[in-house]
């Protein structure tokens, strides 16, 4: 057995900001390394130099495709340091903008694995599809990807006229893709002989290794943290969590797809129930919190993200810790990199929906 | 008799299990736990944790620098899937000389973080299998960044 | 790998020859107009502005139009589209892919972080500016830019090419 090291990226069609190291024998790889911080751009010591505000947008970068998820777990942090309640229809603004989020977010995922089993067609209809709800974003807050919607004690604006029809059109129209999907790309043959069976992670597994979100709802855990500790409208909205038991590939694909469903449902209950009233509380542009911690958790696209916030007083935090969801799946991609064959490594990683920008910070 | 909630009974169970260990333990609020340990018994502390309490799903590691005290507070935050609460375990390293036991044996999941801390504080985890260059760049040679002491640029170049 | 000058003045005067056809304008122009209207990228993704790449090469804005197209070959790509951040530990991969890319080449460097640092200009490991690491030919302000921002961007390096700069 004679075992040669490859690198594969940063400069690779499939690779993303960051390498790995593959040690493979003949075709099948062996062992795998990951090679990151091509983008780490240290976002938690940055943090501790610009105020509570100042650091919406530098979080929000932590992974700009599920940019609204990303801000509310530290506007939810901030919040419980400052001890602020935030108003009924606040929260459900949130819910709305976190839901569109996550369907755009895994509609990037769903594109890359698309990517990897050579699906150029689902990629172009979902990066499409994306628009749909960018535009809405758009029409909310102002920008396509990077909104900085959420500030502590609320959010910025409140619902423009004629939001909640488009928005139900929109809907509608997603749902009868969401249909075209299942046949053209579930029920496809050649995308199932390439995702069943590959990449297998068991639940014991899933757990041990930390892995968090859909990754490990495919492996039969139910976990979400909108379910385990309710957080903004989610108390007041019905929706299941959908979980799989197989643990492949095609698991944790059909979990992102079932999401949306239910996100699309969530969207719809919360624009319904939403009460009227004031979308936020004042608070001063540079708000002064008092010492203390707080650890908030909030679901996010790609998993469970928490943010470790320590105030000592004043209007700087004291240190911003970020556990990120692809930095906690990422100890699951050497462990499924053992003894497969290459051509399998995208569809492994590419179904777990690792971001680097999200492992790095 | 008021009955307990969940958090104060897993506060008083490792009041009593580890009465030397234990510097402090309270509730934080709801679904949240404070723990702090003396650093030579985390281990103990920890595996108990996992096994009789548990707390299976290892969340993050945290390091923080406080100079004027001397020390660095490492924090392991770990989620219980069945009993939906959080622990924070907490433990203090003196500044000159941070080494701590790795608890990777019990969380496999800690091992990236641990070694992130070390790149980031000069945290040592002692039975790490690889303490080496991770996110920054590998011929970094201008220290541990996200101490106090590291200062960012104050200008543009 | 150096030409060898051989086989006495036959060869020279060949090279004077397509030298000189190579020079007289309506070539040079029908030369300019094909490099403009096929210029490949490079898949190099540094920084946060990388989602946008998606969505212009998509069916909605559709930069492949204008002849665009995401290479994975690096030897026969001639343009590097600089998404965002650079990073210390990017920043030498970048300068390679640069230096093994065949000329001409072109750079647009894509959002304030990579004209200037942006949002992480105090960073330890930020680049401020990629053009502190390689030449850049059009620059692209945004945070990220907008994908008619982008398009702006191509067709303002194809003129550029197209004006013979």
């Amino acid at each position: 057995m004679s075992i040669m090291r490859v690198r594969w990226g940063p400069q690779h069609p499939v690779s993303g900001q960051w390498a790995f190291w593959l040690d493979v024998d003949g075709d099948i790889v062996v062992n795998m390394e990951p090679d990151i911080g091509y983008t780490h751009r240290g976002i938690e010591k940055i943090a501790e130099n610009r105020t509570y505000i100042q650091n919406i947008p530098v979080v929000e970068r932590t992974s700009v495709f599920d940019a609204g998820n990303i801000v509310f777990g530290y506007v939810e942090a901030v919040e419980e340091l400052m001890g602020i309640e935030v108003p009924e229809r606040a929260k459900f603004i949130r819910t709305i903008v976190g839901e569109m989020s996550r369907i755009s977010s895994h509609l990037y995922g769903l594109c890359l694995l698309a990517i990897a089993t050579g699906f150029e067609t689902m990629l172009m209809w979902f990066v499409n599809d994306r628009e749909l709800f960018l535009d809405l974003l758009e029409m909310l807050t102002g920008a396509r990807i990077t909104y900085s919607f959420f500030i502590p004690g609320g959010v910025q604006r409140d619902l423009p006229q004629g939001f909640y029809d488009e928005t139900m059109r929109r809907l509608d129209y997603f749902e009868q893709r969401l249909k075209d999907y299942w046949k053209m790309f579930y029920l496809n043959r050649t995308f199932i002989t390439r995702t069943q069976g590959v990449g297998v992670l068991k639940r014991e597994d899933a757990i041990r290794l930390g892995v968090v979100g859909p990754n490990l709802r495919a492996s039969g855990v139910e976990a979400d943290v909108r379910k385990d500790e309710p957080y903004a409208a989610y108390d007041q909205v019905d929706f299941i969590v959908p979980t799989e038991k197989d643990g492949d590939a095609y698991a944790r694909g059909a979990v992102r797809f079932h999401e949306m469903e239910q996100s699309i449902s969530i969207i719809r209950q919360a624009l319904k129930r939403m009460p009227d009233g004031k979308i936020r509380v004042k608070v001063p542009v540079a708000p002064s919190v008092p010492k203390g911690e707080a650890y908030s958790r909030v679901e996010s696209a790609r998993g469970e993200l928490g943010y470790y916030i320590i105030s000592e007083g004043g209007n700087k935090p004291y240190r911003v810790k970020i556990s990120a969801p692809s930095f906690r799946n990422l100890p699951a991609m050497p462990f499924l990199a053992k003894n497969v064959p290459m051509a399998d490594i995208p569809t492994i990683y590419l179904s777990l929906d690792l971001i680097p920008l999200d492992v790095d910070r | 008799m008021s009955s307990k909630t969940l958090e104060e009974e897993i506060v008083e169970t490792l009041k009593n299990t580890f009465p030397d260990f234990v510097v402090d333990a309270k509730v934080q609020r709801k679904k949240r736990v404070l723990v702090t340990v003396k650093k030579d018994n985390i281990v103990d502390v920890a595996r108990f944790l996992k096994e009789k309490l548990e707390f299976d799903h290892i969340a993050s590691v945290s390091g923080v620098d406080y100079p004027d005290k001397n020390e660095f507070l490492v924090v392991y935050h770990v989620w219980s899937i069945p009993k939906k609460v959080l622990v924070a375990l907490k433990t203090s390293v003196p500044r000159d000389n941070p080494h701590l036991p790795s608890l990777i044996p019990i969380w496999e999941g800690a091992n990236y973080y641990e070694r992130e801390t070390w790149e980031m504080f000069g945290i040592i985890f002692e039975g790490h299998p690889n303490l080496s260059r991770f996110l920054l760049p590998e011929d970094w040679d201008r220290g541990y960044p996200f101490r106090k002491d590291f200062k960012l640029r104050t200008k543009p170049e | 790998m150096k030409r060898e000058e051989g086989k006495g003045s036959r060869c020279k005067f060949f090279h004077w020859e397509i030298g000189k056809i190579r020079d007289w304008k309506p070539v040079k122009d029908l030369l300019s107009w094909g490099r403009a209207w096929s210029l490949w990228s490079v898949h190099l993704c540094t920084g946060c502005c990388s989602p946008e790449l998606m969505a212009v090469a998509c069916s909605r804005f559709d930069a492949e139009r204008f002849g665009t197209l995401p290479f994975p070959t690096l030897r026969e790509c001639d343009l590097i589209l600089v998404l965002g951040v650079v990073t210390d530990k990017m920043a030498k991969r970048l300068k390679m892919t640069y230096e093994q890319m065949p000329d001409p080449k072109y750079v647009i460097a894509l959002g304030d972080c990579a004209i200037s640092g942006g949002l992480w200009w105090d960073s330890y490991n930020v680049v401020q500016g990629v053009d502190k690491v390689i030449p850049v030919d059009v620059y692209v302000p945004g945070c990220p830019p907008r994908p008619e921002a982008w398009i702006h961007a191509i067709r303002l390096l194809q003129k550029k090419i197209m004006e013979g700069k």
